[in-house]
């Protein structure tokens, strides 16, 4: 008896809550499909009267949501592609070596997840103007070619790897190169799957250093897209508006979907992003 | 023997230094340079057009104090740090105790709770600031139907911050508990259940077993939060953009109207040093701290 009140209030409390989270995402995509009518009406429409795509109409009119994806998609892959492979080879060189200055050089790599690029922006913005990166991007992704957070983890993961099984590659005259590229990689590949996933999402997501370095429309990434689309000055159109969100979150909520064990999993595991 | 030894290690100091060079140039050149530059940069008048760069010692700082916006920037961060840290905690500890027992559908609702943290910041306080609108937006609109009388949200300098930090509550909320849960699940059961046979209830174990067991996991979400929470911007940005009246306005979005919209580089400079230097504050109590937390067990 107390047992089943027990369930039911703990039902009721989880349902609850989820209907709070899910409550933003739901009315964004019932805002983005329903016609203007609909969007204004009280009491509110949970279920739209017809489905439109009007309002897709007019954000795809409005700005070039396509060229907003490439750039995200740039800016991700190149900034993984470059940590993991610069943070595999250093991670490589802390885990095995021994060399002289090699603790001074990775607390040096590690304190920089202690200035944050909301603390150096104000220089990295005047360097990047000295070499004209400003509105590029290579200025969008100079802070980004590598990761402290990927040196760290890949060095863990790679100390983990019996040294024999190294020597041994070392006897067969594989050279270190080799040994990184064709035994160490595969061995860690969890820890780079890991790594790439949380530095995807943090690239995918970011808004401030983007949002400072890039002028052009046509270099801006779906974040800054999104948030620059809200004009101002204009008459404000909420399905239109909605439908971008859709537009700009909606690859990622599916992603999300699809392997949200795997991300949940390896997002708690590390903390997010570094 | 020995010379073959030798030669080994020369080679593997030049692999070594190799290996380190990409990450070690391309964070020194784009990190750690700008990050002692902007400390730099606090004590000059930094004209960039002109390339022109004027000392001024601490005149950057002084006019800082007695800047009105920033002043009110730096209170409204503090008031934000001190709601969202313990409220995001407290909450994502009460969720965590109810996912600690199995239930049907669980991890549906886990990942349900997630989800706002794999969305980017900027596109989800799209949505909310679509759901703030006085007229026609959810929030209100729910209200009338059970007959509360409506919010300002954002129109007001009353409520824009409490409506801000409501944004940022949904969005952390599912990591602190995911957090919190991975610390529940890491205490050994046996310890629960001789303090059922002493007789323990559900709340004392609770509050004698989980709480102070879960000390450690507690210290790394205020610390990660606090210091993610000093850099709030991209929500601030989106919702209300600092105001009204500055209401809203926090040291992140301070730094970038001065340097970006301004072109007030050297001032903007004196205020990331002051954010470096609460970050650096929260680390060293954070340092000071985990040796007196750790528990054994």
């Amino acid at each position: 008896m107390g047992r089943a009140a027990g369930r039911l209030a703990l039902y009721a409390v989880v349902t609850g809550v989820a209907v709070l989270m899910i409550l933003p995402f739901y009315w964004m995509v019932v805002t983005a499909v329903s016609p203007a009518s609909d969007i204004l009406a009280f009491p509110p429409r949970w279920v739209p009267s017809r489905l439109t795509a009007e309002h897709f109409a007019v954000a795809f009119a409005k700005a070039p949501w396509l060229t907003y994806y490439g750039n995200s998609l740039v800016v991700a892959v190149v900034s993984v592609g470059c940590s993991l492979v610069f943070g595999l080879f250093a991670g490589y060189a802390f885990a095995v070596y021994r060399f002289p200055l090699q603790n001074l050089f990775f607390l040096l790599i590690l304190s920089t997840l202690m200035v944050p690029v909301q603390v150096t922006s104000v220089a990295l913005y005047v360097l990047l103007a000295r070499l004209e990166w400003v509105d590029s991007y290579l200025g969008i992704l100079a802070p980004n070619f590598a990761s402290a957070f990927g040196v760290f983890m890949l060095r863990q993961g790679i100390k983990t790897i019996p040294v024999d099984l190294i020597e041994a590659a070392r006897m067969d005259g594989a050279g270190e190169v080799r040994i990184v590229v064709t035994i160490i990689a595969p061995l860690v590949k969890t820890t780079l799957a890991t790594v790439a996933m949380i530095l995807f999402l943090g690239s995918w997501n970011d808004f401030l250093w983007p949002v400072i370095v890039i002028n052009s429309q046509e270099l801006r990434t779906l974040p800054v897209g999104i948030a620059l689309f809200k004009d101002p000055y204009g008459s404000i159109n909420y399905g239109p508006l909605m439908a971008a969100t859709v537009i700009a979150t909606g690859p990622m909520l599916l992603a999300y979907a699809v392997s949200q064990r795997y991300m949940i999993r390896g997002i708690a595991l590390t903390g997010l992003k570094g | 023997m020995g010379w073959r030894r030798r030669g080994f290690r020369r080679r593997h100091l030049l692999h070594a230094y190799l290996f380190i060079a990409p990450v070690v140039l391309l964070f020194g050149v784009f990190r750690v340079v700008p990050a002692v530059q902007t400390l730099l940069y606090s004590v000059y008048k930094v004209e960039l057009l002109r390339g022109r760069f004027t000392f001024v010692g601490l005149d950057n700082f002084r006019a800082l104090l007695a800047d009105e916006a920033f002043g009110q920037a730096m209170v409204n961060t503090l008031a934000y740090v001190a709601a969202i840290v313990p409220i995001s905690a407290a909450l994502g500890l009460g969720l965590a105790v109810l996912f600690d027992t199995r239930f049907r559908l669980s991890e549906l609702f886990k990942a349900v709770y997630f989800a706002p943290m794999v969305t980017s910041t900027a596109a989800a306080a799209m949505v909310w600031w679509w759901l703030y609108n006085p007229q026609f937006g959810l929030l209100n609109v729910l209200l009338r139907l059970v007959h509360l009388p409506d919010q300002p949200w954002l129109m007001s300098s009353r409520t824009a911050l409490t409506a801000i930090i409501i944004f940022s509550v949904w969005k952390s909320l599912g990591y602190n508990m995911i957090i919190y849960l991975a610390g529940l699940q890491a205490i050994p059961a046996q310890f629960y259940e001789a303090a059922t046979i002493d007789g323990a209830g559900a709340l004392a174990r609770f509050w004698r077993i989980s709480v102070p067991l879960l000390a450690p996991t507690t210290t790394f979400l205020l610390i990660y939060n606090g210091i993610l929470a000093f850099q709030v911007f991209d929500q601030v940005f989106v919702l209300t953009g600092g105001g009204p009246a500055n209401a809203t306005n926090v040291v992140v979005l301070d730094i970038y109207r001065q340097a970006f919209e301004r072109f007030n580089f050297g001032y903007a400079a004196a205020e990331a040093t002051v954010l470096f230097l609460l970050i650096l504050g929260i680390t060293v109590v954070q340092y000071v701290y985990s040796k007196r937390f750790e528990v054994a067990y």
